[in-house]
């Protein structure tokens, strides 16, 4: 039998809660969850077999669980699925080698839970209804413009102006709840990763770390920019534990 | 509509717990050895064995050696 780590967490003065946290609930293919030392963190450890591992989705989820169960109750590094090693010596030894970078990224996530936000709209049919309020103005432009027939690169020339019309009318829209986000992330002093525009769908993909305390808030924030924006769609994910604020790779 | 809403959203959160789970998190670097049909040995890094749920979705039928 494999040891498979789910996460590490900081202890600091509370191992025995955590050791007892731990009996509550149990780990993939229902085997018994402990933990392994050292000095103010340590590893939840559960036994399995490399096969086991190769189920698919349900183990997965059944993976995750653990590590949202925990992340409820303490402070929290998840692992990535798949962390295995072959024995508790080679766990505490790994958590003692990598020690100081281990505590410094919990220190980051303390009392702070991961969301993420995704905002979702059809490029085509926004760039339509925004086009409709300049179309009288459009309108009559092309066809002063056609009232002497357009040479074949007159045509293009307004087909390739209106293209670029079209799209900085939507980047122009976007770019309004984006900022809002923006100011209120920067005032709660949330961690963020932005990523704008990833396809003609998916206007804006956001992951930020927040403090727990927030929560409400976010959901207030949220709630709102979905009543002004009714073109768009929000949606909230989380609270997740701090799957994309962890920056580090340890040794074995 | 609103079960729609709901459906979609669900599947949203599946993606996104996948993403994170397989994707993100802490990397424990280390090599893991398996079997192909009894063939091959094939080296693999752990992080790109499972980084993705197509590839644990065929790699489901692969047995695995120590």
């Amino acid at each position: 039998m494999q040891k498979i780590i789910y996460a590490v967490l900081l202890t600091q003065n509370s191992l025995e809660v955590v050791n007892s946290f731990l009996t509550t609930i149990k780990g993939m293919l229902n085997q018994d969850l402990y933990s392994i030392t050292c000095n103010g963190i340590c590893a939840v450890v559960g036994s399995i077999k490399k096969d086991d591992l190769i189920g698919g989705r349900p183990q997965i989820i059944e993976y995750a669980n653990v590590i949202e169960k925990l992340a409820w109750e303490f402070t929290l590094l998840p692992m990535r699925y798949g962390s295995v090693m072959d024995s508790d010596d080679s766990i505490r030894n790994m958590l003692k080698r990598n020690e100081k970078e281990i505590v410094q990224n919990l220190k980051k996530v303390e009392n702070k839970n991961e969301f993420g936000l995704k905002i979702f709209y059809d490029f085509d049919k926004l760039k339509s209804e925004l086009n409709e309020r300049l179309e009288d103005v459009t309108e009559n432009k092309l066809k002063i413009g056609t009232a002497k027939k357009n040479s074949a690169y007159k045509d293009y020339v307004l087909m390739k102006l209106k293209e670029h019309r079209d799209e900085e009318l939507v980047l122009h829209f976007i770019n309004k709840p984006i900022s809002e986000i923006k100011e209120y992330l920067v005032r709660l002093n949330a961690i963020t990763k932005f990523k704008k525009m990833l396809n003609p769908t998916n206007m804006i993909d956001v992951v930020f770390l927040l403090d727990k305390s927030k929560k409400g808030e976010l959901v207030e924030l949220v709630k709102n920019l979905q009543n002004k924006y009714t073109r768009l769609n929000f949606v909230l994910t989380g609270p997740w534990p701090p799957y994309n604020f962890v920056r580090i790779s340890i040794k074995q | 509509m609103h079960d729609n809403i709901i459906e979609r959203s669900k599947d949203i959160s599946i993606l996104e717990l996948l993403d994170r789970v397989l994707n993100k998190g802490v990397i424990l670097s280390g090599d893991i050895v398996i079997s192909v049909a009894d063939i091959d040995l094939v080296y693999l890094g752990v992080r790109l064995m499972l980084s993705s749920v197509e590839t644990m979705e065929q790699l489901k039928h692969v047995e695995l050696t120590d």
